[in-house]
Formats: C-alpha cells, structure tokens, sequence
C-alpha cells in the first residue's frame, strides 16, 4: 500500500507549464514511475500524454451536458447538474500503456493514469478512472499479481494543484478502493542507480506430437518457453560488481552496475514434465538480451536483481508480442488458417504462426533487436527493431508514444545487441542434444551409413597409402642394395 | 601415494614406503612414523571437509529405432557435463557451512575460468596461516573455517569445518558482440525420443587447510564430481529406457574409521530388501564394520543441514521435547565390588501423563514399551515414529491377540504383549525370563548382565505387579551382591531431570535396601522381555 509519491520535480514543473499554458480542458495520460511495495512508496519519473488514437480523436474529452457537442458519437451518461462528464477512451489508453511499457526497461513501469481536469469534474469520475485504470493495469501487468496497486494522479487548474491516490484492488474482486496518499515534489531521477546486465541463454524447446485438438504455433511454444524460464530465472544467483549479492541492504556505490545471473548447473527443469517423451523437432532459442534496471537509493540490492530478472523476461515476451502484432497485421486468406488446408506449412503465413509439427522443413524466427534510446536524466528507455528497420522507426515511436524529443544524435542510442544470425543448417542431432561442440559422431540414417563408410575407406586408403610407403622404402633399399653390389662386384 | 606391509608371523611390525610423484615406479622407506594417540585430533585440526551437492536434470535425445545409437547419445551427453565442469562458464560458490548466524565469512565465487587444472597436487603452494589476500584465487581452506573453535570439541566429522561449495553456470559471460535472441526449428528426420536423466551427485572431500580454495576445487571437487557422476551413468546405462535407478550418496562416519565414507544407495528398493541389505553386509565386511550395527543405514547418514531449524522441526514433529538418557550421572548403586552392566546407546524416558495424555495406573507398560522402541529408533534400526497408545493397542488386535474393543480401553498389557508389538512394529524378537518370585531375580544377574554386554537392549520387567524399564545390572559376581538400574514410567511429574533423579523415578534399586524392603516382591511373579538386538546391518 503506498503512502507516500514523489514526483521528479524538474519534469513535473514543465509539465506542469505545459498544461496550463495549452488550452486543453482536460488531457490524461500515463504515469511512468515505480511502486516499491517494501517502502510504500511510489516513485513518479513522468508523464506522458496518450496521443490521438488512428481516427484522430483525443483519448479523453470532456462532454458538455448542455451543450451536447458529442465528440465521440456516444450519448453522455450521468447528467450530472453543471459540470461537463469525462468520457476517456479506455482501450486507447489501455494501447497506450501497452506500448509505452515494451519501451521501459528495469524498474520503471506504468504506473497509473494522470488525469487534467477541474475538481468538479475528478469528483465525479473516479469510478470511471478507476476503469481506466484497470484497463492500464491489465495491458501492463506488473508481475507480482494477486494484489494490484496503482497510482491516479489528478492536476486540477485554476489552482494548479496536484492529488495523488493510490488505487488498490484484488484480482477476484471487481470493486476497487481509492485511497488519497501524500505527494510531493523532489528528486527522483537523479539519484536512481544503473544496473545493467547481458543475459545469455539457449534453451532447447521440445516439439512432441500432440492431439489434432491441441496444434501449437511456434509462437504458443516461445511464449510456454519464456514463462517457463521466468521461473528458473526467478532462482538464480545474482552477482553484482563482481560479488554475490547476499544482504538486503541498500546499494550505496555510485555508477554503473554489473550484474550477472548465475543459473543452477545443468537442471533442465523443462523436461521435468515429460519422463520419456518422443520428440519431433527441437525448437532452439538462443541469443543475448541486454537488459537495464533503475533502483532508488532506498532500495534493497535485492529488488535490482529481481527487476533486472523482469526486464529479461519482458523483454523477451515484448519481442514475441512485436513478432505476433506484425503477423496480425499481415492479411492472409483466411480460409488458410484451418492446418488441413495449409499444412500449416504454408508460405503464405508468417513465421510465428506455423504449426511446428505439422511442419517438416527447418524455420527460423530471429527476434528484433534491442535498442536503448537516452530518456531523462541519463536514464534510458528502449525499443525494438525488426531486421528490416532502421533507426528512424524509432524516432517516430519516441515522438508518439512517449511525448518525448527524438534523439538528434544517432550516436547516443545504444545498440548492444547485434542482428540474429541467419539459420545456419545443422542437424537435429547436433543440436538436440546440448553442451557438446558439434561433432561429427554419425547418427542420421541415411548420412550416417554414408559418413561411416567413408571413415571406413578412408582408413582402407591410409592402409593403402602406408603398405605402399612401406613398399617404396624396400624397393629403394633392395635397388641400393642391389647397386650397391653391383658396383663392389665390379 | 602411500602403501604399507606388515610380517603377519614375525614382529608385526608395520613398514610405511611411498612414491614421489604419480608416475613415479620407485618405493623409498619412510624412516619415521609418528603415531598419534588421536589421529582424529590432528587430522580434524588441520583439516576440512568440502562438501558439494550438485542435483543434475540431463535431457538426452535419442533416436527411437537405434539402440546403440542411443547409448551413444547418452554416453555423449554425460561426456559433455564431465567436459562442462572445467568449462570457463561454471561458477563455483564456496560458503562456509555453519549453524552460527554472525562471524561466518562471506561467501566467495570462484569462476571456471581462474580454476587451475594443470599444476600438479605436490606443486601447490600451500598458504600459511596468516596469509590474507583480497584476491579469492588465493584464499585458503581456512579462511572458510571458523576461527573461534576453542569452545567446542572438533574432533569428528560432524563437527568439522565444513565449506560448501555450489556450482552454477555463470549466463552474463562477456562475449564480444551478442546477437540478438533466435528460435530455429529442427525437426527429426527420423523417430526421436527425449528422455531425462537424473543425477544426484554429493561430493564429500578432505583437504588441508591450508591448501587454496581454487585448488580444492580443481584438484579435488571437480574429479570426484566426474568419478561420481560416471559411476552413476554406467549404472544408469542398462536400464536407460526403463526405470532408472534412483541413485543417491550418502555420507557416512562409522566408528573406527577417522574420515567420512561415502555410498551411493539405490533407492528403488526399501532399504530392508535382501539385495540392499547385501550390499550394506559386503560394504561392513570390507571396512572392517560389526556386522550386527545398522551404521550404514540412511537414518545414520551424516547431517550436514545447516539450520537448527532442522532439529527444530525435529522435535516438533515428535510432539514434545522427551528427557534423553537420564540414568547418566546418577548416584551409583554402592554394590561393593560389582561390575556395571548398562545399555548400549540412547532411549528416550517416556512416563505417565505425557503428551497431555492420562494414563495414571494403568499406561506403565505401554511407557515402558515406548522407551523401548524409542532406544531402536535413537540407533536407527526403524525409523517409524514411537507409538501413542491407541496405536499399540491398534497393533494388538490386527494381530488377533486381542477384541476390537480393546483399542481405546484402559486393559493393562503385559511382556507377553509388548514381545508381539514389538515384533510387529520392528520386527524385533525377544526372550522372557519368567521368575515366580521376586526373590528370584538375583539370581538371573548374570544372565542379565550377559543381555547388557552382548545385546544392550532396554529390558522391560512386567508380572503380577507394576512395569519397569531395566536399564542396567550392577552385580557383584563373588559376593552375589546386586542392583538394579530401574528407569521407572509411574512418574507423573514434569521433563525436571533433578526432580526425576532425586525422587528416585531413575536410579539404581537393591533387591533388599538399607531399611531391608525387597524392591521385588516376593510373592509375585515377574516377566522380564529382553529383546534381542536385531542382527544385521
């Protein structure tokens, strides 16, 4: 339960600037930020604007009961006395924090909503926010589930006054309670401590048949992979700087910190559910992931490790999500979705979305790569690029998502990872089975008998090759003998 | 190496000879042999034990149709964890393994890639004590050991310095470029399997203390990991379709023998069956074991758990926190001249009202078989928790000696009927003594002053009248002078080890005191059940 927000000053102020310079009678938005259950406190880095949605219409409006300008086509509810009623656009906001949260890293998340509109109006909305903000807080889960909390902020004018109030509900219940909580301006962003980690990992998926009923995409496969792996990740050692993280206490040292994960040696936990299963294909995902995370200096070192952990594993989930979205995106007819008709192999579908076993052929899917774009106050936010993007994708999502500056200097977005390698042919063997460097053992069936024959003549023409050698030699020791001979006899 | 002869026929005379070095084929004498009076002290002075526990889940892919194939790929697969232990990726944690919470050091992470194979064992520089170096390649085995050992005895394995070590795979290793992740699909081109091996290794070692923690681990974790882990997979090996046996180490530190040995169970089978009960006979034989003591039993496995909530939990479990062996440190019986006979390990003193239970006047008997039973567990011939009262008298009417309606009533039980609990329950058979007088039991000193040394088994004494525990004999075998070390169940009392001494509730008894009464009466007869100690490992 949060008691207590602090908001990073400089950038409230200019938002703050902002909005009572724009003659906007209202605005919402997303609050980016972190709650620590811990200290019950929540920690507010911006807010951001959510922008237009694709027809044009601002995500939130206020409808004037009077005066009946609908803006949104829909009839206004509450004919409440004088004040205009807020209609927001809650799918678009949900979208909005959607979005926005594949571009936080570590340690930062959506938050809450934030809402500009007079006191009259905030009062009588807030069940209609509180929807809202369960709409964010279902496009942008949080992790720890069972219990959620977010945050409203409310910015009312003439006088600028800022509200916060921390909303709370359980996953089983609908009902919600809106408890105000103490905020105040100060620094946040200044005095959060980096860390940063690289996270290596090759995970060998199993492809087995299944019932008809059940026929899994690639996708599907990825996604119980991930998950699956979120709960390994979730035990790891971590070291920091180069010391096992033990304690509970709050990291004191300034700059930039590495982190590495130390995993359980060789505990497959993935086939722990199958004691002999039989195997179609192997699906092997492999690759680097960068990841960031940003922890308050009240903080325990702990919380680091466990939000450096998550932002692996969103990471991961939010380039699945990317790969799914586009394929969504891409038309195709749709009488090709049904397996029988298409094999599942069929070219015309993307990827992510063939059905493995009924696939006989090699795929690969490579994921986009992660970029890191410098936000505020040295921090940075990130984004993703599919193999065919350039950078200015990004630029645009900066602009539109986060209501930000686009980086002017290509050179300060860091891009540690580099594009996946194309699908290299190897054989099911070879890879199946992990930690061997790939030899030449022979197991296929029909390149295996071939490879042993050849190891077998090869061995036959070495014989060949010394039995002449040594041929040779007598024959050259018989004629210099036999020279030799003849010139004494002479 | 070391290798010693001795002239069985002429002076016994042991004869010490080693080798230099590994390769090295010459012997040379080893002129002077010190020989210690405890061996345990120097050795667990000088010493620690390392201990890693390493739990292994191997996925294998085999092809369906090709047996040998499959072998291969198993044989392959473990090959490649052998290989993976030196490999630069591998992190081996080395903590100190203690019960204490402050003054323990802070664990150390050694990486694969400082691990040093190559340096022959007789060329490591060993580290002096006081050798303090920040740098953890460098670290000795004494740096783990806690320094305030002066309070608590340290000579055996339980008490040893112990550091533990954990191995785990370092996944942030710096690569020059990473590339983004990638999910490549490779179906089988012909049937394939996939099936999961497990391993459970447990390594105990002993090393020096002043060796380097890094050379602890290369030289000594790391082979007996490997040595480990392939003795399991050859066992795995012809059962690698079928059921594999579950294998699992355990530690054990027989007396007799200075350091801890280590066996690897099956435990598929219970460990009664004749098949497991064979190999703990051969493994008794070969170390030169008594061959009526379960000490290599799991129940008497070393424990190295480091929590005290282990215990903790232990007694929870038992219900209540029973007294131990209160006969120790009593007055002595003051037989003139006579010889002690007494139990052979630890029992627990179970009497009337425990457990919040009322059993006043008529649960003597079943106290009393408590404590029995308790004895069998305390030296782990069974590990079934000591019976409630309902659950003895359960026992007795499943084998038909007494009415449904028994179970719940006050009935008394008798010798007779804790010999066929016993039986039942542990499998322990007994003998009885039967006496028409309490006069008589005097006479049956000897005999059971016999059952002490040779069984060392709790006696239960029963009969016309009330039920005890006989815990030992003091008899005098000129004089025919005797007492008897009677651990009595009627106390009603709390778990006040003084108030239990001092009302005499445990305490030698005089067939005829001072004031000249007969403990025994003679004009009842007496039961005494004598169980017999269960012969075999």
């Amino acid at each position: 339960m949060v008691k207590a927000v602090v908001g990073e000053e400089t950038q409230l102020k200019s938002i703050e600037d902002r909005l009572s310079q724009s003659r906007f009678p209202v605005q919402a938005g997303l609050v980016i930020g972190k709650i620590s259950s811990p200290l019950e406190r929540g920690f507010v880095f911006d807010l951001v604007p959510t922008p237009p949605n694709d027809a044009g219409e601002p995500a939130c409006s206020l409808l004037e009961t009077v005066k009946d300008e609908k803006k949104k086509g829909s009839k206004p509810k509450s004919q409440a006395a004088d004040s205009p009623s807020l209609v927001i656009d809650d799918d678009w906001v949900a979208e909005h924090a959607r979005q926005v949260a594949r571009m936080l890293v570590g340690g930062m998340k959506v938050v809450g909503i934030y809402i500009w509109v007079t006191n009259d109006v905030f009062k009588n909305s807030t069940i209609m926010l509180s929807q809202s903000i369960k709409g964010v807080a279902e496009a942008t889960p949080l992790l720890q589930t069972d219990r959620e909390e977010r945050l409203l902020i409310h910015i009312s004018y003439s006088p600028i006054r800022w509200t916060c109030r921390s909303c709370t509900w359980t996953s089983n219940t609908t009902s919600s309670s809106l408890q105000p909580c103490d905020f105040k301006m100060g620094r946040v962003l200044t005095s959060l401590q980096t860390f940063k980690c690289t996270y290596n990992f090759n995970l060998r998926l199993l492809v087995c048949h299944e019932s008809a009923s059940n026929l899994q995409t690639l996708s599907d496969i990825l996604r119980q992979g991930i998950s699956h792996h979120a709960k390994e990740l979730k035990d790891a050692k971590a070291v920091i700087d180069g010391n096992l993280v033990l304690n509970d206490e709050p990291c004191t040292l300034d700059g930039v910190h590495e982190v590495e994960l130390l995993l359980p040696f060789m505990k497959d936990t993935y086939t722990e559910a199958c004691s002999r299963k039989d195997a179609l294909g192997v699906l092997v995902f492999s690759g680097s992931v960068h990841a960031f995370a940003y922890l308050n200096s009240k903080e325990a070192i702990s919380q680091a490790v466990s939000d450096i952990k998550g932002d692996i594993i969103t990471s991961l989930q939010s380039r699945l999500d990317i790969i799914c979205d586009d394929a969504y995106g891409d038309v195709w007819p749709k009488n090709d979705i049904s397996p029988e008709a298409s094999d599942g192999t069929s070219t015309d579908k993307p990827v992510s979305q063939l059905v493995l076993h009924l696939l006989r052929k090699e795929c690969s899917l490579p994921f986009p790569r992660r970029v890191f774009v410098p936000w505020l106050a040295g921090t940075y936010i990130c984004d993703y690029l599919q193999p065919s993007e350039t950078l200015e994708v990004l630029k645009d999502h900066c602009v539109e998502l986060l209501s930000m500056e686009a980086p002017a200097d290509a050179s300060t977005i860091l891009e540690p990872e580099i594009e996946a390698p194309s699908l290299v042919t190897k054989s099911f063997w070879d890879v199946a089975n992990p930690f061997h460097s790939v030899s030449s053992l022979p197991l296929e069936k029909s390149g295996g008998h071939a490879r042993e024959e050849n190891r077998k003549e090869s061995t036959k023409s070495d014989n060949v090759n010394v039995r002449a050698a040594i041929f040779f030699l007598l024959l050259s020791i018989l004629v210099g003998f036999v020279l030799y001979v003849v010139r004494r006899s002479r | 190496m070391i290798g010693a002869v001795t002239d069985l026929n002429n002076t016994r005379e042991v004869q010490f000879f080693r080798t230099r070095s590994e390769n090295s084929r010459s012997l040379e004498l080893v002129t002077s042999v010190v020989y210690d009076e405890h061996p345990e002290k120097h050795i667990w002075e000088t010493g620690c034990l390392l201990r890693c526990e390493l739990p292994i889940r191997l996925p294998v892919y085999f092809p369906a149709k090709n047996w040998p194939d499959a072998e291969k790929m198993y044989l392959r697969a473990t090959e490649a964890v052998v290989a993976k232990f030196k490999d630069p990726q591998v992190v081996y944690v080395v903590e100190t393994l203690s019960k204490a919470s402050t003054g323990v050091p802070q664990p150390v992470i050694l990486r694969g890639i400082e691990l040093d194979f190559d340096t022959a064992l007789s060329n490591i520089k060993l580290l002096g004590k006081d050798a303090h170096d920040s740098d953890p390649k460098f670290l000795s085995c004494a740096h783990f050991c806690l320094k305030s050992k002066s309070d608590r005895p340290i000579l055996s394995a339980e008490n040893a310095d112990i550091i533990q070590l954990s191995v785990l795979l370092n996944s942030s290793e710096k690569s020059e470029k990473s590339s983004s992740p990638v999910a490549e699909y490779i179906p089988a081109l012909e049937e394939a399997g996939l099936l999961a091996v497990n391993f459970k290794l447990g390594v105990l070692c002993y090393a020096a203390k002043e060796i380097p923690v890094m050379y602890a681990v290369s030289k000594l974790i790391i082979p007996g990991l490997v040595d480990q882990l392939n003795s399991m997979k050859n066992v795995i090996l012809p059962n690698l379709l079928t059921k594999h046996p579950q294998l699992c180490p355990y530690h054990f530190n027989p007396p007799g023998v200075l350091h801890p040995i280590t066996v690897i169970y099956e435990l598929n089978y219970g460990e009664t069956e004749m098949k497991q009960v064979d190999i703990r006979k051969s493994l008794h034989l070969r170390l030169g074991l008594p061959s009526d003591r379960p000490l290599l039993r799991i129940a008497n496995a070393l424990d190295f758990s480091t929590t005290n909530d282990s215990a903790r939990n232990d007694t929870i479990r038992k219900g209540s926190t029973l007294l131990k062996d209160v006969h120790v440190g009593i007055p002595i019986s003051g037989v003139p001249g006579g010889i002690v006979s007494l139990i052979q390990g630890s029992y627990e003193y179970y009497h009337y009202l425990q457990d919040s239970f009322n059993d006043s006047g008529w649960g003597c008997a079943y106290r009393s078989l408590q404590t029995i039973i308790s004895w069998f567990r305390l030296q782990h011939y069974s590990s079934i928790d000591v019976p409630s009262h309902r659950e003895i008298q359960q026992a007795l009417v499943e084998i038909g000696d007494k009415d449904a309606s028994f179970i719940g009533s006050r009935e008394w039980i008798g010798a007779i009927e804790l010999s066929f609990v016993l039986d039942k329950l542990l499998g322990v058979s007994c003998r009885v003594i039967n006496v028409t007088s309490g006069a008589e039991l005097p006479e049956k000193c000897r005999e059971l002053a016999l059952h002490f040394e040779n069984q060392g088994t709790p006696i239960m004494i029963g009969g016309g009248v009330l039920a005890y525990t006989l815990l030992g004999v003091d008899y005098n075998e000129a004089s025919g002078d005797c007492a008897f070390l009677i651990l009595d169940p009627h106390y009603t009392g709390n778990e006040d080890l003084k108030k239990i001494v001092n009302g005499g509730w445990c305490g030698w008894k005089k067939s005829v005191d001072s004031k000249g009464r007969s403990f025994f009466l003679h004009d009842k007869f007496y039961n005494l059940l004598l169980p017999q100690r269960p012969n075999m490992v």
